[in-house]
């Protein structure tokens, strides 16, 4: 198969576009660099290769000698698996050579993150934190208190995120609103054991999915990347307690430290 | 018999914030019920194997390494990449609260003065969440560690 110099710079460019589009919604490193190389290679390339840094991604094709080269920068676009989904099925396709390169082109142009209805997240959410509680021992009336504490902590998240806050002050001030409804139970000792509340409602913002990342980044090498997340993660982590920190010292409550 | 309720109430209980963080992550519609499955799954065994006396980090890494050999069967199977069910399916056993407690730990020490205490509280909740989180990640990892060593897995 013979590639001209335009083809390989238009395959270069599908394929940073791929790991562009995984690396901006939370893959893993090693995920980014094996579908960059599966894409490049399967449209003609000899080789792929890349380095995948916290923010970006470098990329350089070659061909008989001939190399291209280009980079892009990965801002976050939040947590998104059915677009991590969607281009490696896009791979997969190509792989079988179902599809040629102007269609993989337009196909991962068309691609748009699918968001779930934002209330049915809430609830969810609401639930979820209230399972935690349950883990922790709690009864029914810590259950609900929780319930509407991760609930309204979620909204806050959502409205912020939306806005594109700076995600530090985001937790900061949604593990301030968690607490704050939280220590509400805790003054009128709604339940057995309010305190459990307080533990509880804050777990909505656990930074898990970069943790996980980070750790199977370090794993596999990738440890530039996974030093980076394991920084964006504690730093999240620091965030929420000085929010929770915060709202406890306001409100008088405690629970944290007292076993 | 009663060890048997309390598992499948565990298993229920841990279904629920599988999905609530799947839907979080935006883990497609017809994936969901993996994550509810693996969920319940992953943290009934440890919460069994911790009934049975074994340590918190141990069975955090049985558990998470059967949800990444299940999650690689499933990731086969449907064509998926595997950190979409696996990662939702741990986050019942990701160590939070005890991350929050150490940090909060750490503020106290600055704001409170040095007591003997709070460290204490520090240390070990910071070791806890650095070894359960350990055993979470390397569990989960275990399969494209020990089997696929660098081939892609779909």
């Amino acid at each position: 198969m013979k590639l001209t110099h335009e083809a390989q710079t238009e395959l270069t460019r599908i394929a940073v576009k791929a790991g562009q589009i995984l690396h901006q919604h939370g893959a893993e490193s090693r995920l980014v660099e094996q579908t960059t190389q599966r894409i490049g290679v399967a449209l003609g390339a000899q080789s792929i290769e890349l380095s995948v840094s916290s923010d970006a991604i470098v990329i350089t094709s070659l061909f008989e000698g001939n190399c291209v080269t280009t980079t892009r920068r990965c801002y976050d676009r939040g947590i998104n698996m059915q677009m991590v989904c969607d281009v490696l099925r896009i791979c997969v396709m190509l792989e079988k050579q179902l599809l040629d390169a102007a269609q993989v082109k337009e196909r991962l142009a068309r691609l748009k993150p699918y968001k779930y209805n934002r209330w049915l997240v809430v609830v969810m959410i609401g639930f979820s934190c209230a399972s935690f509680s349950h883990f922790f021992g709690g009864d029914w009336p810590v259950y609900i208190t929780t319930f509407f504490a991760s609930a309204g902590a979620m909204i806050l998240r959502q409205e912020l995120a939306h806005r594109h806050h700076n995600p530090f002050v985001n937790f900061a001030l949604s593990a301030f609103v968690a607490t704050s409804i939280a220590s509400i139970g805790v003054i009128y000792q709604f339940g057995d054991k309010p305190q459990i509340a307080l533990a509880a409602s804050v777990l909505l913002l656990v930074p898990g999915f970069p943790l996980i990342n980070a750790v199977s980044d370090i794993l596999k090498g990738h440890i530039s990347t996974g030093i980076a997340r394991w920084v964006f993660a504690t730093m999240l982590t620091i965030s929420v307690s000085i929010g929770i920190v915060t709202s406890m010292t306001l409100t008088g409550v405690s629970g944290w430290l007292s076993p | 018999m009663e060890l048997l309720t309390l598992i499948i109430i565990d298993a229920l209980f841990a279904a629920v914030p599988a999905v609530g963080f799947a839907m979080v992550f935006n883990v497609p519609k017809k994936m969901l019920i993996y994550c509810a499955i693996g969920g319940a799954l992953a943290h009934s065994l440890r919460f069994l194997l911790m009934n049975f006396d074994v340590q918190i980090e141990w069975a955090t890494l049985i558990a998470s390494s059967s949800m990444g050999f299940l999650g690689l069967y499933w990731s086969r199977k449907r064509l998926i990449p595997r950190p979409v069910f696996t990662v939702a399916s741990v986050i019942p056993m990701i160590p939070g609260s005890f991350a929050f407690t150490t940090v909060i730990g750490l503020v106290e020490l600055n704001s409170a003065g040095y007591s003997i205490e709070i460290m204490q509280i520090v240390t070990e909740n910071g070791l806890k969440t650095l070894f359960i989180l350990g055993a979470l990640s390397f569990g989960l990892a275990l399969p494209s560690i020990l089997i696929y060593r660098g081939r892609p897995i779909v």
